[in-house]
């Protein structure tokens, strides 16, 4: 009996295995386009996107926003600028504005570039990491093209990222009338990321920060070195100034802005910016229009979805719409296709 | 067992040009100066320290590999690396070792078979010593010892054997596909050195013979012995890869060895075979590196105006490199910084997922338990791995006959003897039966000499015989007496026969089983055991078999003394034959014929004569005469022969039936059904092909007409091929018609002959000898404009170089997917030749096997191979490449929108990890799944339906059309991955207030938007979601998002600043809602004309698979029906005729008494 049943297996003994795998027979849920589902999914998801289309509408619209182009406004700051020999001169500029309607809760103070390409391929790579950790604040590999001094002292922070850093003070006074100025308290903490402010970005170990700093210089386009950034808030030094922090981290587009100021909620403006006459006194020391730019400053309050960005929303709102008007259309020829094959068959 | 390998080696020192071999028999030195090849064979390519430089060098042979190395080369160029370089290193490492192990692995085979051909023994003459050797030690010159049922290790003069004369008997299956038995013979002078040991270690023969050449019936020499000179030829020469057959030993000479053996020289060069899609595969690939360097020219221009506009004034911020003197050089560099970035249009995958998908694929057909065999524990074999896809394309298939088609195996089926019909058998209400491997068989046991394998199922022939039936006994009698079968008794009572045919000794058998054995023979007498009884007849003579009698004859003498003349032949011209008192039985046996003939069985009649002694004595002195006659010898006996084959009496008929392989007639219904038109080439003759034509449904009643080109000069087959085309399509002969135009104009060799319709359906028989002309030069567009217009083509006693040719004819000018099978050396050629060679497995012969690309062991398992692995296949490789390439440019595009907006600095829009795990990690996975599982119907269906396979062969779903849609859709995705996060970000900011559009955020929304899009698209293309799909699918989901998480983690960051630069990025952007409904939206506008246009298409212009497939799903939602069976009923009227061998038969041996041994 057991040498019969070995002389089979010995006759099948190269007979595949009976597996669901081998036999390509696995089990498994077949799709296709049916009418049943591409029909109803697409009603579904239309309507999805034609409600989300509308709630982003509406919310961005609740964005109060306020943006002044100041190059133009500042034109003898502007022209002061474009040549270099300027460099320590000051020069500042007054813009005023007005804000009709009340900015209601946080509102943010962003400066925004035109035309400043931060993205450029030899510009994002133009940093050090391994020098931004405060680990080897020596370390300018990967700077060029600005990574030592013509005395060859290396530079901290190195490289061109660091260099261009923007640096206009922009200050915010508020006129209730047209005698009295307040400035409206700003504060220049939380606006980095976490990770940038906790991690990326450390200072020199040491307890004399501009002791750290020995053996390096300041960026070329710099007026003061890192570790004086921020006169009036020790912390906000070295590389762990927020500023600095927020510029370092590259926009992707040629057009950006960037976060500054947060309003301070205190006194008259802890419910947002009231409306009324303000103006922006600006250091105008950042160079722009050599190279066709532009600077402006923005004011503007956000939703959970954002800004005042109504791209989003428009663009669900079209989508759905498509969408819902594809899906008639298909049902459509599809009811009629099926009456003609129901005839034809017949 | 009989693994010969047949790849040539390819590295192969070619030698010095040999005029003439000339060699010594035991003489070493002498032959050692000519430096003969060795019986080593060698088709392995690598030995292990040659493997890796060896490896890689061929490796980046290849254009795909070698691009990558230059790649490599650019990026170390620090001024123009936009890309760090593991981004390349990473896959490029990968796909090479990938290879290299596949590479490896297959040289390992190949060793051990070498190892395993090579190391046979054989038994050599050493120092007047029989001497075990391995096959690889034997030398040119070399005396062997050869025995009985083993293979002949070189090509070798045969110098004594065991037999009388010196006769061997050797099968050569293996080099031309027969199995019957040839016959060789040694000199005289060689085979007096019988199996003396000491005469044959001192024989000092000299040879001098052609130089090596691959024709195998072709040897021309002589043969030097103290001083005499012999002439040698092919009849004295055994070939490597021959059996000895019933020849207990034999000697020979050594004569060529190894590479230069006939039967390695007759291998031909292996080519390696590239599919069409591998074609259309590199035209692509030239066509994106075009598009590559267009793209990469227009950005550099694009930089080139930007700098000029923009980017010199920006130099206060990033001034130009010191090391780069001109804004020229600058923007020359560029350009080779986007060939860097934009490289993964070109994807250094490709080539190396669709080998795994190929490899996948062919383990599915290793592992189909449909087509194992298991009478013969055979499974199917994907030989070469590189093909599966082109199996779904076949529109042409060029069978073998025999052993193909047929199980060449002749089996006794139906007789009609004295006007009765035996054979059929009936139910007790008179219905006839179908025979059935449950119908009893007749019970043999009445006789001891029975052969036990046959089997006969109609009860009253046997019934017959007991009774003693005379015209019965007489049918049998003439059937064990007329014929030129040997006997072999080994074991007492078991009795072997050997014929030439298989016709004969199927007939031989059957008297046999029935009680009239033919027990043995000598020059002049018949031993014949009738019921028991021995009697000895005297053979008087025979009059043997030849193509223009078709017939034979023996005259015996019974015991009792009466002269009687058996006759069988082909029934027309037994009837010519006739006394003229036949006539009533003449006309019964005629309705019995034709009613064999309409099962497509193979007929012949039976008659015999009384002769009177005196008569007799005077025929066989003219015979005497004519038989040494110098002059016309054949035809003067042909006359003699006629003058006593006459007035015979008739006694019946016999069928016998050329077993087709199970499922034949149905796999070519099948095959023609889903447009596959099916050529026969056989070597058999014209008769039996058409007689199998028609069995198996190749030929049918209802045709409209039948051609048959049998010319035997060149204008008059010119004549024929045209008359059928004349009456094919008349109008193809006006100057107008556009082919006839075509042919006219074009001048070149190289174009594409267009279908032709002929008015209806044909049918065209060619034979060999038109066949040399018609595939000439100036008449093979003739022959292929009239082929290709029928609907069944039969090409009938085809050499196997003319098989080869056909194949050849058709793949010049119909650029269409050709497939050969076969189970013979004679169609290794022809299996070479086409697109996929297909080799039946499991019977003796290995040759075709071992030359094919695909094997298994019934030529039914053809239609699973084609309609359903083909085709599974094509559908998976044709989604494969264009989910490839649309994956690959929707993500390389985004780079180019992105181009626009950093100054066409060559930034990457993607983190350079996510570039260089891309293709390898986050999107491989699901589309191998695809490729490797999906099924639109299962195998069932395919099988039901054979018109789901034209898409296929119109190569439908991958071609540049489907290519360049692809691509637009790419273009289309790229766009809105590029700009919906655009739109988004810009002048946005984050709910929290902080900004938005920072690189980093940027970037990672775009990638993971992309590595949605393209998941959701697989997805889309799968319509068989298994959980290996499911478990892909969502793990590379799963998996892209814990390798952000992990590389944009605190740790790394901190081991390696510089190298995860986007720490914190994932976990920053992540959370925003925002990204989760860019996300969302991208894939919908990505995915929504995709959809709404599939789904538009099958309902407005539905093809006419999906009507098929809609019809399936239709049929599926009820219980599946069981595959309707084609009923196939043959109705044919043709008749078969006298199938021998299509030689003369062995008759003249026997009557010289030249094969008998002494006793």
């Amino acid at each position: 009996m057991e040498r019969n049943s070995n002389d089979v297996r010995g006759l099948l003994s190269r007979m595949p295995d009976n597996t669901a795998f081998k036999q390509q027979r696995l089990p498994a849920w077949r799709s296709h386009l049916t009418a049943w589902a591409v029909l109803p999914g697409f009603f579904t998801t239309g309507a999805f996107f034609l409600g989300m289309g509308i709630l982003l509408i509406l919310s961005a619209k609740s964005v109060k926003e306020i943006e002044i182009t100041y190059t133009s406004m500042c034109s003898n700051c502007a022209k002061l600028r474009e040549n270099a020999s300027n460099f320590y001169k000051e020069c500042t500029c007054s813009v005023p504005f007005f804000i009709p309607e009340k900015m209601p809760g946080n509102v943010y103070m962003y400066y925004k570039l035109h035309n400043f390409y931060q993205n450029l391929r030899r510009y994002t790579i133009s940093r050090n990491n391994r020098q931004l950790l405060g680990e080897d604040i020596t370390n300018v590999e990967n700077c060029a093209p600005f990574q030592r001094d013509s005395n060859g002292i290396p530079i901290a922070p190195c490289g061109a990222i660091a260099n261009s850093m923007f640096n206009d003070t922009i200050l915010l006074s508020y006129y209730p009338h047209s005698s009295t100025r307040i400035n409206v308290p700003l504060l220049s903490s939380g606006i980095t990321w976490w990770t940038d402010k906790h991690i990326k970005f450390q200072n020199p170990r040491s307890n004399n920060l501009p002791s750290a700093f020995t053996g390096t210089t300041k960026p070329p386009y710099w007026r003061k070195p890192v570790y004086q950034l921020d006169p009036e808030n020790p912390e906000n030094n070295g590389f762990l100034n927020n500023d600095f922090i927020v510029w370092m981290r590259v926009a992707a587009l040629p057009t950006f802005k960037k976060l500054y100021r947060r309003i301070h909620r205190t006194g008259p403006f802890a419910n947002g910016l009231p409306a009324g006459n303000y103006s922006f006194d600006i250091a105008y020391n950042f160079p722009v229009t050599v190279f066709k730019g532009e600077k402006g400053v923005v004011l503007s309050t956000v939703t959970w979805s954002g800004g005042s960005n109504l791209f989003l929303g428009i663009a669900y709102l079209t989508t759905g719409a498509v969408m819902w008007l594809a899906a008639f259309s298909m049902t459509a020829v599809h009811l009629k296709m099926k009456k003609r094959n129901i005839v034809s068959e017949s | 067992m009989s693994g010969i390998p047949l790849v040539r080696v390819p590295f192969r020192k070619q030698k010095k040009n040999e005029k003439e071999r000339c060699l010594q028999a035991n003489n070493k030195e002498f032959n050692e100066k000519f430096e003969y090849e060795h019986n080593a064979i060698k088709t392995a390519k690598y030995n292990f320290f040659t493997f890796l430089p060896l490896n890689l060098f061929e490796q980046f042979q290849r254009v795909a590999n070698a691009y990558f190395l230059f790649l490599l080369l650019l990026q170390l160029i620090p001024q123009i690396s936009s890309l760090v370089w593991y981004t390349t290193v990473i896959p490029l490492a990968l796909v090479l070792s990938m290879t290299g192990v596949k590479d490896a692995i297959d040289d390992m085979f190949r060793h051990k078979n070498d190892k395993q051909v090579n190391n046979r023994p054989i038994l050599v003459i050493v120092n007047g010593m029989v001497k075990e050797e391995k096959w690889l030690n034997i030398r040119v010159g070399d005396i062997i010892k050869l025995q009985n049922n083993s293979f002949v290790p070189a090509d070798v003069l045969l110098l004594s054997s065991s037999e009388p004369y010196s006769l061997t008997y050797i099968e050569t299956a293996e080099l031309d596909g027969e199995t019957n038995l040839k016959v060789k013979q040694a000199l005289v002078v060689t085979s007096n050195l019988e199996d003396n040991l000491e005469k044959l270690s001192n024989f000092k023969g000299e040879v001098r013979c052609d130089p090596p050449n691959n024709k195998l019936d072709k040897f021309t020499g002589v043969l030097i012995h103290e001083g005499e000179t012999y002439a040698l030829d092919n009849e004295k020469i055994l070939l490597r890869g021959c059996t000895i057959r019933n020849t207990d030993w034999c000697y020979g000479l050594v004569i060529y060895a190894g590479q230069d053996t006939k039967l390695m020289q007759n291998s031909g060069k292996t080519t390696f075979k590239r599919t069409s899609i591998d074609h259309l595969m590199n035209v692509l690939v030239i066509w994106i590196f075009v598009f590559l360097i267009g793209m990469c020219s227009f950005l550099t221009i694009g930089h080139g105006i930007w700098e000029n506009q923009k980017g010199y004034f920006f130099q206060i911020y990033l001034p130009f490199e010191e090391e780069i003197s001109s804004s020229a050089l600058c923007i020359f560099l560029i350009f080779w910084s986007y060939v860097i970035i934009l490289n993964t249009v070109v994807p250094i995958s490709l080539y190396v997922s669709v080998e795994i998908i190929r490899l996948g694929n062919s383990f599915y057909i290793n592992w189909d338990r449909k087509m194992f065999y298991i009478p013969k524990n055979t499974p199917a074999q994907a030989r070469t791995t590189t093909l599966n896809e082109e199996l779904g394309q076949i529109q042409y298939v060029f069978s073998d006959k025999t052993g193909t088609l047929t199980q060449n195996i002749m089996t006794f089926y139906k007789c009609s003897i004295n006007g009765r019909l035996y054979g059929d058998i009936y139910s007790m209400t008179g219905q006839k039966v179908e025979i059935t491997q449950d119908t009893e068989k007749v019970d043999f046991s009445y006789n001891n000499l029975a052969d036990p394998k046959f089997s006969f199922y109609d009860k009253t022939l046997a019934e017959a015989v007991k009774k003693g039936n005379p015209m019965v006994h007489l049918f049998f009698l003439c059937l064990s007496l007329c014929h030129t079968v040997m006997s072999e008794e080994k074991v007492e009572g078991e009795l072997v026969y050997q014929a030439q045919s298989p016709d004969e000794e199927a007939l031989v058998t059957a008297a046999r089983n029935f009680g009239f054995v033919f027990h043995s023979r000598t020059s002049e007498t018949i031993t014949v055991m009738e019921m028991g009884v021995t009697k000895v007849y005297d053979l008087l003579a025979i009059l043997d078999f030849n193509n223009v009698r078709k017939r034979m004859s023996v005259i015996v003498k019974t015991p009792e003394g009466k002269v009687i003349l058996f006759c069988k032949g082909a029934d027309t011209i037994i009837w010519e034959l006739l006394h003229s008192s036949c006539k009533p039985l003449q006309d019964i046996t005629m309705e019995h014929l034709d009613d064999f003939a309409g099962d497509g069985l193979r007929t012949l009649a039976v008659a015999y004569r009384e002769l009177d002694e005196e008569s007799f004595q005077k025929w066989i002195q003219k015979h005497h005469r004519a038989s040494t006659a110098v002059e016309d010898r054949e035809e003067k006996l042909g006359l003699i022969y006629e003058e006593i084959e006459k007035d015979m009496m008739l006694i019946g008929a016999t069928a016998i039936e050329d077993k087709l392989q199970d499922g034949v007639p149905e796999t070519i219904v099948t095959l023609m059904k889903a447009n596959i038109i099916i050529w026969v080439l056989t070597g058999d003759k014209q008769e039996t092909a058409v007689s199998i034509g028609y069995s198996c449904n190749m030929l049918t009643d209802d045709m409209d007409d039948m051609f048959v080109i049998d010319a035997k000069e060149s204008s008059m087959v010119l004549k024929q091929l045209r008359s059928a085309r004349r009456v094919m399509k008349p109008d193809s002969f006006l100057r107008t018609d556009p082919v006839t135009k075509l042919i006219s104009q074009s001048e070149k060799k190289n174009f594409i002959l267009p279908e032709e319709v002929p008015n209806g359906s044909y049918g065209l028989i060619i034979d060999g000898h038109s066949l040399a002309y018609a595939l000439e030069e100036d008449m093979e567009l003739e022959l292929l404009r009239t082929a290709c217009m029928c609907k069944s083509v039969i090409c009938c006693r085809v050499t196997p170089l003319q098989k080869a040719q056909m194949v050849e004819l058709v793949k010049k000018y119909k650029n269409m997917v050709t497939l050969a099978i076969g189970d013979g050396a004679n169609d290794i050629s022809m299996i070479k030749a086409a697109h996929i060679g297909v080799g039946i497995s499991g019977q003796e012969g290995m040759q075709a096997v071992l030359a094919s690309d695909f094997s298994f062991a019934q030529f039914r398992f053809l239609q699973r191979l084609l309609l359903v692995h083909g085709r599974w296949s094509y559908i998976r490789m044709c989604k494969f490449l264009c989910y490839f390439f649309y994956k690959n440019f929707a993500f390389t595009l985004v780079h180019f929108w992105y181009a626009f907006f950093s100054g066409f600095s060559a930034e990457t829009v993607f983190d350079e990890w996510f570039i260089a795990f891309y293709n390898l990690f986050y999107t491989s996975l699901p589309v191998l799944a695809l490729s490797l599982f999906d099924q639109d119907v299962n195998d069932l269906w395919s099988l039901r339906f054979p018109e789901l396979y034209y898409p296929g062969q119109n190569n439908l779903y991958f071609n540049k059309k489907e290519f360049v849609k692809y691509l637009i859709y790419a273009i289309y995705t790229s766009f809105v991955l590029f700009f919906i996060p655009f739109g988004t970000t810009y002048n946005s900011v984050r709910s929290n207030g902080k900004d938005f559009s920072d690189y980093q955020s940027f970037t990672l929304i775009i990638q993971t938007s992309l590595l949605v899009v393209v998941t959701v698209q697989v997805g889309l293309e799968t319509t068989y979601w298994t959980a290996v799909n499911q478990f892909f699918i969502w793990g590379s989901l799963a998996m892209y998002f814990s390798i952000m998480f992990l590389l944009y983690s605190d740790g790394l960051f901190l081991l390696f600043p510089q190298t995860f630069q986007f720490m914190g990025t994932a976990r920053n952007t992540f959370i925003l809602p925002q990204v989760w409904l860019i996300i969302a939206l991208t894939v919908a506008i990505c995915l929504l004309p995709l959809i709404v246009l599939r789904f538009l298409k099958m309902d407005l212009l539905p093809t006419q698979t999906n009507k098929i497939l809609a019809k399936i799903r239709e049929c599926m939602k009820n219980p599946v029906p069981p595959p309707a069976r084609t009923k196939l009923r043959r109705t044919s009227s043709r008749r078969s005729a006298y199938a021998f061998a299509h030689q003369h038969g062995f008759g003249a041996l026997i009557t010289s008494g030249k094969n008998m041994k002494s006793r």
